[in-house]
């Protein structure tokens, strides 16, 4: 009597065993296919940003910053950083000039008057 | 996604302003916002737009690069603050002057070397490079 309940037990346990294995089985497959989908939505809409090089920033800032006597900018690793002083009013005109270098971001810690 | 939200008002006066290869891409917490501009105006109004949501220009977390071009042949207007435009003989503020437009005139552009670089012609024939940033297309 003993020994048939120990086996039926032992065949539910498997049984349960067997159930949770295909439940993973199918579960990692559905993960699997909606990744791929993913990574093809990435590819045709996301192209890398276009980065200018220190070189090329560099003298486009020279250019750029020319006449804005208050204004030091420095470049460093595609990042533009401004100090020293500029008035309000010609803020804008100076960051347009900037943002059309390429710069992989700008930081601005101009003092505006 | 955090920065599109933060800049969607902007976004969209670019998608109805007309703005031509509209590209918007976000990478490293900067967005980069990039197209052609059909006129000064809209450029001037995504500019309006930027400062509102980002007053001065501070946070440092967008690239906006909206331009206007303008065809060969057609005019365009020193728009300097009040002083003379200096015209080069080469792209790059290390080259000679070769000429001056005033204030206010209006110019041939000839070609537009690059985003920064145009090459002009005055009426009185003179010939050169002039920064894009002191051109108004007409």
């Amino acid at each position: 009597m003993k020994k048939t309940v120990f086996i039926k037990a032992i065949a539910v346990l498997f049984m349960a065993g067997s159930l949770q294995l295909t439940a993973c089985k199918n579960k990692s497959k559905d993960a699997g296919s909606s990744n791929t989908d993913t990574t093809t939505v990435q590819t045709q809409t996301t192209a890398p940003v276009e980065i200018a090089t220190d070189d090329s920033l560099t003298t486009g800032v020279r250019d750029a910053t020319k006449d804005y006597p208050g204004v030091n900018a420095t470049v460093d690793n595609g990042e533009v950083t401004l100090t020293g002083t500029i008035k309000r009013d010609r803020l804008t005109n100076l960051m347009q000039s900037l943002h059309a270098l390429h710069p992989k971001k700008i930081n601005n810690n101009l003092t505006i008057q | 996604m955090a920065l599109q939200a933060k800049y969607t008002e902007l976004i969209n006066a670019a998608k109805g302003g007309g703005v031509q290869n509209l590209q918007v891409r976000e990478q490293d917490n900067v967005l980069y916002i990039n197209g052609d501009a059909p006129s000064g105006a809209v450029k001037d109004n995504l500019w309006a737009i930027y400062n509102k949501i980002d007053p001065d220009y501070r946070a440092g977390d967008l690239v906006l690069d909206v331009n206007v071009s303008a065809a060969a042949g057609s005019k365009a207007k020193v728009t300097t603050q009040e002083s003379n435009l200096n015209i080069r003989k080469g792209p790059g503020t290390d080259q000679p002057i070769v000429g001056k437009a005033a204030h206010n005139e209006i110019v041939t552009v000839l070609n537009q070397t690059n985003g920064q670089w145009w090459l002009i012609k005055t009426d009185k024939g003179a010939e050169g490079y002039v920064y894009s940033q002191y051109l108004t297309p007409q």
